[in-house]
């Protein structure tokens, strides 16, 4: 400890600069640059400039590995080589296709599109697994949410009403995995998957029960846009344009969902409440012993996690699709899941995740364009984009994060 | 310090069964202002068990609990701190990734308009509070940074924070230097000059005598007596805790070291985190001495056993053992080639808590005669062997085929020392062997020591207790953040010890 004290004070800026992790994080920043100048608007159409980038990165890379630093090392040979593949491959399509594809405002836009439903349910993972429950039943909670979100708006004929309802099932859901998860103590793998194929199986019925072939009606009430035209006045002229195209027209709950990022951050860490939910999920019995309630502080929590998750639900339902169909989360709640371990169990980190999954599948749907072959198992294959760069991020730069300690362990009372 | 007013806590015929065992026996027991009653017990002699039911942790089956005169009922721990009563538990109710102040002010926090936790005033009050009693304490500094004498200082102020009376310290000197327990003491002494009323409970006969005014021994669930400190020895206390005479001092004929067994060059170590656990190591263990290494736990003694005992790599450095180099080599070589491991956490690496005694006690040689032929296990031969092992290491509690969880601790021990020591290893090596084990079970850990020395074995003794590695070893070495700083013979004294361990300046090889 002494040793580590010293090392803290003597510690200057350039030894900072200079040790290996920095270098190859460096190494990983060129790299992506050597890419980037082979997108628009630089639309570099020649090999040199990424080429040398990328190397340089990998070099950087090699030089960290040797000093120590394995994982960020690799990370930037790897990104060294991947960023200068990539970039060989995009100057091989037409220029005009580039920018058809890679138009940045449309990108980003769509990127939070396909982001809000994962930070909904990682939010609300990240509420569970703090007080100490795993939740792998997201995706459950976020089917309910739609399904109900769905139903409530066709029946209270509001768009209010379907989020309440579709809020309330997501709750439910949770509330019953609540139970076998704390009091019977069953086993969380286990039980959280029984409930996604619960919520799969009531959505699923009710749907087919309640709407047949005909689907969900085509009037159903959404949540409604925000219209920020305002932006678009804002100079210079391109950037306005920019500003308007990525930010002008999204969904209210997309704001929603960033709203709730601070808002969840600073109930988690800067409040009474917080300090004790995290206490529970890191040290029942320490917490038991000053007198707080375990099992009412992990229901709440778990509950509130499926109200959450239910909101992400929603949003594809009613915000996104303006439909419900059977397993329209299709995976979601897990990609969630692992936005939230990649985040290191913080929302502001778990929502840089979701915007890197978000990113990426928003990317995967335009890549096909890229290239003019006509087989069909091209789009198939892009959409496979999102987890392999989970891949490469999770093993290769981030490591392993850090769980409460006490994440999945049921808690008995003495 | 003892008034001799009223008692401020008076527990009157509180009985306790669990399943099979009567943990608590009609207990009487009173605590005064402003002393320090110790209460005294082997393992599971039922200390633990009244004081989790003065904590509200478990309910009474039998009796009352008074405080300050007046009857109460103590349902949960949130009663007993409206009550004023506070515990330090044996293993800390802190949590590592917290701050000092976060762990003390958590479930009473002072807030800004009832939800924004005011960091600045929890800082501030803790400050306070530590200033009060005169502890040093940073507030802000995380509870894995700092060490296990501080973490425990946090655990009181834990307490007094919810403004105890009466603090419950649950052997509170078991994770302490000798330096950090002479500091409890003071700290002790400050609390109850302050009116505050202290229960201290501990198996350890010498720190009992130090720190009581009043000394309570309860066995088997019973309570046998309340001394007062004046005119108690250690004999006559332990012969209250065991039931008969203990010998307290190991005796020893001199020893007659021979070749040296186990050979320890240079060893370079890394630990779980990839950081130099031990820094270059060299020693020898001769045969027929006991070598005692001794040092504050984290500084790399448990990195040396891991990688002697083939557990963990060396990163640098050569180990031999009787002549043969067995650096890099498996645990299986190792222990092949005449090692025996009375490994530190007993639980999980001495034993396989859901396997039988038996099966326990043919771990290693379960794959050769008369174990097995040609793979073939024969359970009636193991059954056979361990009965007789059982029974010549005196283990209770259960026969060859009772799950090894279902003995106390001090029996468990037994039968790890029972499987090493029949295998009859040329080298022992016996890591924290009495931790956690009573005064009778230490008594026979150690004579086992004692003999397997005289038989000419190599020990290797690491220990965190001075007092063991004091009364056991032939040579000792200390070892202080991975480096063996200082080599002693056995008449050194325990302050000397003390100071080298926590880096000081020691006597440079004796």
């Amino acid at each position: 400890m002494i040793a580590r004290a010293e090392r803290l004070n003597g510690r200057a800026v350039w030894t900072t600069l200079s040790s290996p992790r920095s270098i190859g994080i460096l190494g990983i920043g060129l790299a992506i640059v050597g890419f980037w100048l082979a997108l628009p608007p630089a639309t570099l159409r020649t090999p040199p400039g990424p080429v040398a980038l990328g190397i340089l990165g990998a070099a950087a890379g090699i030089w960290a590995f040797a000093r120590g630093e394995r994982r960020i090392g690799g990370g930037a040979v790897v990104a060294g080589i991947v960023g200068v593949g990539l970039a060989l491959a995009l100057m091989q399509t037409q220029a005009s296709n580039l920018e058809g594809t890679f138009v940045w405002s449309a990108l980003i836009a769509a990127t939070l599109r396909w982001a809000t439903p994962l930070t909904f349910a990682a939010l609300g993972g990240m509420f569970s697994e703090r007080s100490g429950v795993v939740n792998i039943g997201l995706e459950g909670m976020m089917l309910m949410g739609a399904f109900f979100g769905a139903w409530g708006a066709d029946k209270t004929g509001s768009w209010l009403g379907g989020v309440a309802i579709g809020l309330a099932g997501g709750a439910a859901l949770a509330f019953i995995y609540a139970i076998f998860a704390i009091h019977l103590r069953a086993d969380q793998i286990v039980g959280g998957t029984a409930v996604n194929f619960l919520a799969l199986g009531i959505t699923g019925y009710l749907y087919n029960d309640i709407y047949g072939n005909n689907g969900t009606p085509q009037n159903l009430p959404a949540v409604p846009d925000v219209h920020l035209g305002w932006l678009h006045s804002i100079p210079p002229h391109g950037l306005g344009n920019f500003l308007v195209n990525s930010f002008g027209s999204l969904n209210l709950m997309i704001w929603l969902s960033l709203a709730l990022l601070p808002m969840s951050y600073f109930a988690l860490f800067k409040t009474a409440i917080g300090l004790r939910v995290r206490s529970v999920g890191e040290h029942p019995r320490a917490a038991d012993t000053v007198g707080i309630s375990v099992y009412g502080t992990r229901y709440a929590a778990v509950t509130l996690s499926g109200a959450l998750a239910a909101l992400g639900g929603v949003f594809l339902s009613l915000g996104y699709v303006n439909a419900f169909t059977e397993n329209m989360t299709a995976g979601r709640g897990f990609i969630a899941l692992a936005a939230l371990i990649f985040g290191g169990w913080r929302p502001f980190g778990a929502f840089a995740a979701c915007l890197l999954f978000g990113f990426s599948s928003a990317l995967a749907q335009r890549l096909p364009d890229l290239s003019a072959s006509e087989s069909a198992a091209w789009p198939v294959l892009f959409q496979a984009l999102p987890y392999v760069l989970t891949l490469i991020a999770v093993a290769g730069i981030i490591g392993r994060s850090i769980p409460p300690a006490a994440d999945g362990q049921p808690y008995q009372k003495q | 310090m003892v008034d001799d007013e009223r008692p401020v806590l008076e527990l009157r015929g509180v009985t306790k069964h669990f399943p099979g065992v009567l943990a608590n026996d009609h207990i009487d027991f009173d605590l005064r202002r402003g002393e320090v009653h110790a209460l005294l017990g082997e393992n599971g002699a039922g200390k633990s068990t009244l004081m989790n039911i003065l904590y509200g942790l478990y309910h009474p089956d039998e009796g009352e609990i008074r405080i300050k005169g007046e009857p109460v009922r103590i349902n949960s721990p949130k009663d007993a701190i409206a009550r004023g009563i506070g515990m330090v538990h044996q293993h800390f109710m802190l949590i590592p990734v917290m701050t000092v102040a976060e762990n003390i002010v958590l479930a009473s926090e002072p807030t800004h308009a009832g939800v924004l936790l005011d960091y600045r005033a929890a800082n501030r009050r803790v400050e306070h509070l530590a200033g009060t009693f005169n502890f040093a304490i940073d507030p802000q500094a995380r509870v894995e940074n700092i060490g296990v004498g501080q973490q425990q200082r946090v655990e009181i102020l834990k307490a007094l924070y919810r403004s105890a009376d009466i603090l419950i310290l649950d052997e509170p000197t078991a994770v302490l230097t000798p330096q950090e327990a002479g500091e409890l003491f003071e700290i002790l002494g400050t609390l109850t000059r302050e009116g505050l009323s202290v229960i201290f409970i501990s198996h350890k006969l010498n720190e009992v005598l130090e720190i009581a005014d009043r000394i309570t021994v309860l066995r088997r669930g019973k309570k046998i007596g309340t001394v007062p400190h004046e005119g108690a020895t250690e004999g006559g206390l332990a012969r209250m805790m065991v039931g008969r005479e203990v010998l307290l001092r190991v005796e020893k004929a001199a020893a007659a070291p021979g070749q040296p067994f186990l050979e320890v060059e240079d060893v370079h170590v890394l630990d779980d985190r990839g950081l130099e656990a031990v820094k270059g190591v060299t020693f020898d263990v001769r045969a027929g001495e006991i070598v005692g290494l001794a040092g504050v736990d984290g500084n790399g003694q448990s990195e040396v056993v891991e990688a002697v005992t083939g557990l963990r790599r060396t990163s640098a450095g050569r180990v031999r053992l009787g002549g043969h180099d067995v650096t890099g080599s498996s645990a299986n070589r190792i222990l092949d080639l005449g090692l025996g491991h009375i490994p530190e956490d007993r639980q999980r690496r001495g034993l396989v808590l859901n396997f039988s005694l038996a099966e326990n006690l043919a771990l290693h040689d379960f794959d050769k005669e008369p174990n097995s032929r040609f793979g073939w296990l024969f359970p009636r031969r193991i059954i056979h062997r361990a009965r007789g092992l059982l029974k010549q290491f005196d283990v209770r509690g259960g026969g060859p085929q009772t799950l090894a969880s279902a003995l106390s601790g001090g029996n468990q021990q037994k039968v790890v020392l029972a499987r090493e020591i029949a295998r009859d290893p040329r080298v022992l090596i016996a890591a924290q062997p009495t931790r956690g084990l009573d005064v009778g079970a230490i008594e026979f850990v150690h004579q086992r020591l004692i003999e397997a020395r005289d038989s000419g074995e190599a020990v290797l003794l690491v220990s965190l207790e001075l007092e063991e590695i004091l009364s056991l070893s032939d040579r000792i070495l200390v070892i202080y953040e991975g480096r063996i700083v200082a080599e002693y013979p056995p008449d050194v004294t325990e302050e000397e010890l003390g100071i080298a361990m926590t880096g000081g300046r020691g006597r440079e090889a004796a």
